[in-house]
């Protein structure tokens, strides 16, 4: 996986984010530590990700805004 | 009141499951963090089931009123233990919110669990328990104010119990 390639990851209960894999991993392992009581690996959050798009795009862009919006 | 059935979710092998209700007025609604989903926690192996529910939920929406756990049941692959928190309607805020509607329970059989079991069955049963609480527990009566006793009332009372 790139550095810059833009994923997106979703968790069953509704909360969606979009972005680096880093900062999708501080996401998910915060929303997972917070909500759910557990804390994905790099490993589990990777095998959760699709990739969306290239980076530094508007729609990159738009998506890293996203990360982590939704508080649940 | 369902989850997505695709993406990241909980696994592990004993789970919690947490139905947040407050009262609305004349009557109950579900919300929390997860909407009227299901909120699902993971318990460890040497988690205090009920002082995880209590921490998570103080952490992400505030101090309950009451934690009680209402049935468990298998299913997801897992052990599942039903939690009702009562919360206060100040705590709601933006969390999505739903009224509860009345559901069949689900029945099991003399020496059987129950082929399928709704979320609305869960949450049923877990207000037919706090029904019971109400009138069988002091601090129970006494915390739940007037209004929400009597909403209760609608409820056939019912002790903890297996659902499957």
């Amino acid at each position: 996986m790139t550095d810059d390639q833009i994923r997106s990851l979703r968790c069953a209960c509704g909360w969606e984010a979009s972005g680096r894999f880093e900062e999708l991993v501080i996401a998910a392992q915060e929303h997972g530590r917070r909500i759910h009581n557990m804390t994905p690996t790099n490993e589990e959050v990777e095998a959760m990700l699709l990739p969306i798009g290239p980076a530094g795009t508007a729609d990159h862009r738009a998506q890293l805004d996203d990360v982590d919006a939704r508080p649940a | 009141m369902s989850r997505s059935p695709t993406g990241w979710d909980v696994t592990s092998p004993v789970q919690a499951e947490i139905f947040t209700i407050w009262r609305s007025g004349d009557h109950l609604e579900l919300t929390g963090p997860c909407g009227a989903a299901p909120w699902i926690v993971e318990l460890g192996a040497t988690d205090h089931p009920v002082e995880v529910v209590d921490r998570i939920v103080r952490d992400v929406v505030g101090d309950p009123l009451l934690v009680h756990s209402t049935s468990w049941r298998r299913d997801r692959d897992a052990v599942i233990l039903s939690f009702v928190v009562v919360i206060d309607s100040g705590l709601v805020g933006e969390m999505p919110s739903v009224p509860i509607t009345r559901s069949e329970l689900a029945r099991s059989e003399a020496t059987a669990a129950p082929s399928d079991i709704a979320t609305s069955a869960v949450v049923e049963h877990g207000l037919r328990h706090m029904a019971w609480l109400a009138k069988d527990d002091p601090i129970v009566a006494e915390t739940l104010d007037d209004p929400w006793k009597m909403l209760l009332a609608a409820y056939v009372p019912e002790p903890f119990r297996a659902l499957g």
